[in-house]
């Protein structure tokens, strides 16, 4: 395997665009990764790319927009880990020397697809999901044990909405741009109890991509490429081995893997994008990526750890919570974003002197296991 | 069960002479407990498995309150996990009673009670209360 770097990255706004189609909005994002890269379209060897509800062939269906064809074009779907598992494709087929220059891609239109507008349904085989089981009562429920393990209280769970959406101020891609405090989101709509509607993340449109290139070109096309230094994809375990259900088994495993891949550990990261579908998403993820101890991720966020400038930044993007959650473009988004944070191009959202990042996604509600698929990857410049 | 009520899915619990248990089976090797039933046991991939009563009692894991309508549910709804006596998580509808504060770690029991209804059936199925 030969190193991998990340030399381009673009993304679409996301938001709410339902007179967008998954060619225009994939269009954007590629075309503004391409030129990120000054590559030609001529130059790219290979393509992955992904969708939950976008159809056929959608990554041919974007690059046909931005003239590249007749190369090999592979298109994935892990439910909320598509785009990471692309990402990972493309990075095998630079890594394993097929190509040197290779997209990831990751687009969805929900407002157009067949879930605008409600919950994302169960299986219908799923016994759970006949007795009532939805995805937000699947995390009330982890929330509820998580409060009563470790004394967590709401205020911090609504803490790490207000920290996103403080961030998503900062982002102009962000599909929220609007403060919020801790009081107002308790006061918003209950859910499922205790998650409030302020704690949920919306439904988005929105595409993104990146252009992973040869480590040993890399400098051909950019002064600071950003080195992949670790690539995990897993699935989830049998849920009658998942004992502890305010912690992710799946997640901490993939995290272990990907340390160990990149010879690094937590406490070297300097930025974190994970999966904030939920705030109790983002207060296990703390735990189980070990970027605290485990029942420490209430104290971790009133300590002001993952804030722009605390010791380990999550989620600067704005997260799921604030940026918005396009399922399949949300994993390469956050490559884009660490991106833009490692070369000190973020803007206003930029985490001072960002060497090495991380990004996690969880996602894919499968009956009987913990989840779908988990992807996490670590970056360094 | 009278012939206009009928369970929600088949095999899964039974309610006879008084009792009511969840039915699942049991890896006759490694003891693990499958519910639903399976034909095959995940931890050792042996196929020798029984069936078995269980579920009557266990203990409340965690619950919630649903403020939105899900497909067969109007909200409010209450739902939680909760562990049975025989080891086993069980994701199953709750019974809020006047005057029980529902908390993690109650005591709680299974009823077969009615879920929804069908025109003129009433579709049934399990359901824990507290004890």
């Amino acid at each position: 395997m030969r190193d991998v770097a990340v030399i381009g990255g673009g993304m679409t706004v996301f938001g709410k665009f339902p007179e967008r189609t998954p060619e225009s909005l994939g269009r954007e994002a590629i075309l503004s990764a391409i030129k990120d890269a000054g590559i030609r379209a001529r130059d790219v060897g290979f393509a992955s790319c992904g969708t939950a509800y976008g159809g056929w062939c959608v990554g041919q269906r974007m690059l046909k927009e931005v003239g590249v064809s007749n190369i090999e074009v592979l298109n994935v779907e892990n439910a909320c880990a598509t785009g990471a598992s692309a990402f990972r494709e493309a990075w095998l087929r630079v890594a394993t020397g097929q190509c040197d220059i290779a997209i990831a891609g990751g687009v969805e239109s929900m407002t157009t697809s067949p879930v605008a507008g409600r919950l994302i349904p169960p299986p219908p085989d799923d016994v759970d999901g006949q007795l009532g089981l939805t995805v937000p009562m699947f995390f009330a429920l982890m929330m509820r044990r998580h409060m009563h393990e470790y004394g967590t209280t709401p205020e911090q769970f609504a803490l790490v909405s207000a920290k996103n959406h403080d961030n998503g101020c900062l982002n102009p891609y962000s599909q929220y741009q609007k403060r919020l405090t801790v009081e107002e989101i308790l006061r918003s709509r209950m859910v499922c109890d205790p998650i409030t509607l302020l704690q949920c993340c919306p439904n988005s449109d929105g595409a993104a991509a990146a252009v992973l290139c040869a480590g040993e070109i890399s400098g051909r096309y950019t002064s600071t490429p950003m080195l992949v230094a670790a690539s995990v994809l897993g699935s989830g375990d049998y849920l009658h081995r998942w004992e502890d259900a305010t912690f992710s088994d799946m997640s901490h495993k993939a995290a272990i893997a990907a340390y160990e891949m990149a010879g690094i550990g937590p406490r070297d990261l300097d930025v974190v994008e994970l999966h904030d579908a939920f705030t109790v998403a983002e207060i296990m993820h703390y735990e189980d990526l070990g970027l605290c101890e485990k029942g420490e991720g209430g104290h971790f966020i009133d300590s002001g750890g993952p804030w722009l400038d605390g010791a380990i930044t999550v989620n600067p993007s704005g997260g799921l919570l604030s940026k918005g959650h396009p399922l399949a473009a949300t994993g390469v988004a956050q490559v884009v974003e660490v991106w833009r944070q490692l070369r000190g191009a973020a803007g206003k959202s930029q985490v001072k002197g960002a060497r090495t990042a991380l990004t996690h996604v969880l996602g894919g509600y499968v009956s009987g296991l913990e989840s779908g698929a988990v992807s996490v990857h670590i970056f360094k410049v | 069960m009278t012939s206009d009520t009928v369970p929600f899915r088949e095999g899964l619990f039974l309610e006879e002479k008084g009792d009511v248990c969840l039915t699942g089976n049991r890896c006759r090797g490694c003891g693990q407990i499958y519910f639903p039933a399976r034909s095959l046991c995940f931890n050792c991939f042996d196929e020798d498995l029984e069936s078995i009563g269980f579920g009557r009692e266990g203990t409340l894991y965690s619950y919630t309150v649903s403020h939105m309508p899900s497909t067969r549910f109007a909200a409010p709804y209450y739902a939680g996990w909760v562990d049975v006596s025989e080891g086993i998580r069980v994701f199953a509808p709750l019974v809020a009673e006047e005057g029980v504060q529902l908390k993690v770690g109650l005591r709680m029991g299974l009823i077969i009670d009615e879920l929804w209804r069908e025109g003129e059936r009433r579709v049934v199925g399990y359901k824990y209360r507290p004890l």
